[in-house]
């Protein structure tokens, strides 16, 4: 019950900010000819018909889940898409780019949300090695983030190693899988 | 934990009482080692009323000397005859000899109440030398005094008492999800030491038998807690967002090396027990974990990336001076120095697999210590230094194994379905 009254909290505020988001944007805009003012205003009524479909994918893509053990739920979006990684290593590879590009995008459309990288690993290599080197994929995806404008206050990281595997099959399949970083939403 | 309840008494060395150990016997780790005969003949029951406890006794004294890997035991069918006494004739010592012995032990047993004392005899057959021991304690507990009696006859073979009576504390799936559990080190009384269904990591046991810090991801970060051993109380010590992971206790257990995060990495810090003076020791933009204690309290090793590859690095804490040392492989990690200062075992990946290592703290004389048996990983040294527990999947799911020093006698220590690792070996409770 609580959660659906924060959710409509959340969904009111994603509205205001969007549409003030928007206006603000018009505005830079307003020193060009005239002749654009119409326009704006069509684009304006266009980009908020927009953004409402945009917050209803974003409001359908939220599931909510909690972790054994561990306090507190979180959302996950079918819209924040994993990163991989190759053995051993934490740099971002062309395609974990661009799906940070996307989750970038995703994330400053959805401005009140705090986003939770997790930093996973393979089960191969110890335990503890392998806490630090999924905090240091969860680093290098926090930071190409920033480096694509999302605020700082916005990202925290968790390493979870090795210890919660998304396939737990002992093979290069399953291993490939595993070597992630996750995006949660911790709160909006 | 702590066994002060156990009163007991070790009584006169009856014939040589100044020698103590009489023959200084080859130990286990040298290439002529040798098992020591011995027989144990039994205990006598000197009270009706205790039932089977002076059979267990027996079998639990066999299973332990045999488990140690330092005896072997002559077959009962071998025995001459034998009645019980205080002491043994010439003749019926070379009786004995014969029969393959080289040296006897027996005792008895008397339960009164709730308590038993156990009396027990170690016959040195060779150097005709005499041992007695009394040890008395609560009925329900006997098998720990059978462990004591055990180290008692381990100390006189090879002059340096077992550890019989430790336990070793490790990460378990058996109820679904990863808590720190321990186990004697005779694979009996296991003991489930967290309950809080979330993922528990890494436990260390202090030196001094008080405390098992591990950590834990119950507030969602890796966090660091203590478990206080005798008031059974869980606390969280440190809660550093990042990583609050991979403790070791220093020697004196007055500090704790374990990795955080400083400035995007993994990094190996100390702090005083009491979380005081919490200091930062390497400075890379690399990852460092897993760290180690020098039996010295001087130097720690540990595990770096900062050659692009996890290798081994040992620290000297005054200079700060750091040396690589593993160079073979391209994965070395989990380091654990010996309790006798000159070796460290570690975890290496050669063609695809992991397996355990021991080398010598200059680099030199790298020994591998399994092989062709499935993925070996955390390896830690017994506290006398004789034998290595690890993980191993040899026979599936990851369970704990017993290895001498040398890589010989492997044997399984734990039995759950769920896969245990991250074995750390407690103290030993009963002293020299």
């Amino acid at each position: 019950m609580s959660m659906r009254v924060a959710l409509a909290c959340v969904l009111i505020g994603f509205v205001v900010f969007m549409s003030t988001g928007c206006q603000r944007g018009i505005v830079i805009e307003e020193g060009d000819e005239k002749a654009k003012g119409t326009e704006a205003v069509e684009g304006k009524a266009r980009e908020e018909g927009k953004m409402a479909d945009e917050k209803e994918r974003i409001e359908a893509s939220l599931q909510t889940k909690r972790y054994p053990g561990i306090e507190g739920e979180v959302l996950e979006s079918s819209m924040l898409k994993d990163i991989h990684f190759a053995f051993d290593r934490y740099d971002l590879s062309p395609e974990a780019r661009g799906a940070l590009a996307r989750n970038a995008d995703f994330i400053l459309k959805f401005p009140e949300a705090k986003i939770q990288i997790e930093g996973h690993c393979d089960e191969r290599g110890t335990n503890e090695y392998n806490l630090a080197l999924g905090d240091r994929r969860a680093m290098s995806a926090k930071n190409y983030l920033l480096s694509l404008g999302v605020p700082v206050t916005r990202l925290s990281t968790i390493s979870y190693g090795e210890e919660l595997p998304l396939d737990p099959r002992h093979n290069e399949e399953a291993w490939a899988k595993n070597r992630r970083g996750h995006f949660v939403i911790l709160s909006r | 934990m702590k066994r002060t309840f156990l009163a007991f008494i070790l009584t006169s060395m009856l014939l040589l009482p100044n020698l103590g150990v009489a023959r200084v016997y080859i130990d286990i780790g040298s290439p002529t080692f040798r098992p020591f005969p011995i027989a144990i003949t039994g205990f006598k029951d000197l009270s009706p009323v205790s039932g089977d406890i002076a059979k267990s006794i027996h079998a639990i004294l066999l299973n332990d000397l045999t488990i140690s890997g330092l005896f072997e035991i002559v077959e009962q069918e071998d025995f001459p005859q034998w009645q019980f006494k205080q002491r043994l004739s010439d003749e019926e010592c070379q009786e004995w000899l014969e029969s393959g012995a080289e040296a006897l032990a027996w005792g008895t047993v008397l339960q009164e109440g709730s308590r038993i004392n156990v009396h027990f005899w170690f016959l040195d057959l060779i150097e005709r030398n005499l041992t007695t021991g009394r040890y008395s304690g609560e009925v329900g507990r006997f098998r720990e005094i059978v462990h004591r009696i055990g180290n008692e006859i381990i100390r006189q073979v090879t002059g340096q008492k077992g550890v019989l009576d430790t336990q070793i504390a490790y990460v378990s799936k058996y109820t679904g999800n990863k808590e720190i559990h321990s186990i004697n080190f005779d694979g009996h009384n296991a003991v489930q030491i967290t309950s809080n269904r979330s993922i528990n990591l890494s436990p260390a046991w202090s030196p001094d038998n008080r405390i098992i810090a591990y950590t834990c991801f119950r507030r969602r970060n890796p966090d660091l807690y203590f478990a206080d051993l005798s008031n059974k109380t869980h606390r969280l010590f440190l809660g550093a967002a990042g990583l609050n992971a991979a403790p070791a206790w220093s020697p004196d257990s007055k500090r704790l090396a374990l990795m955080m995060r400083r400035g995007g990495s993994s990094e190996i810090f100390l702090i005083n027990r009491d979380g005081s003076n919490l200091a930062q020791l390497t400075h890379t933009s690399y990852n460092e974990a897993s760290p180690t204690w020098s039996p010295d309290g001087r130097r720690l090793a540990f595990v770096s990336d900062r050659t692009g590859s996890p290798q081994i690095y040992v620290m000297d804490l005054a200079s700060k001076r750091t040396v690589r040392l593993t160079y073979n492989g391209s994965y070395n990690a989990s380091p654990d120095w010996s309790p006798r200062g000159d070796r460290i075992a570690y975890c290496g990946r050669l063609e695809r697999r992991f397996d355990i290592f021991t080398i010598k703290i200059d680099g030199s004389e790298n020994l591998m210590l399994t092989s062709e048996a499935g993925g070996n990983e955390d390896p830690v040294w017994s506290p006398d230094g004789r034998y290595i527990v690890f993980s191993s999947t040899r026979s599936g799911n990851p369970h704990l194994f017993i290895m001498n020093a040398n890589g010989t006698n492997p044997r399984r220590l734990t039995r759950n379905e769920g896969g245990e690792t991250q074995p750390s070996w407690s103290p030993r409770t009963d002293s020299e």
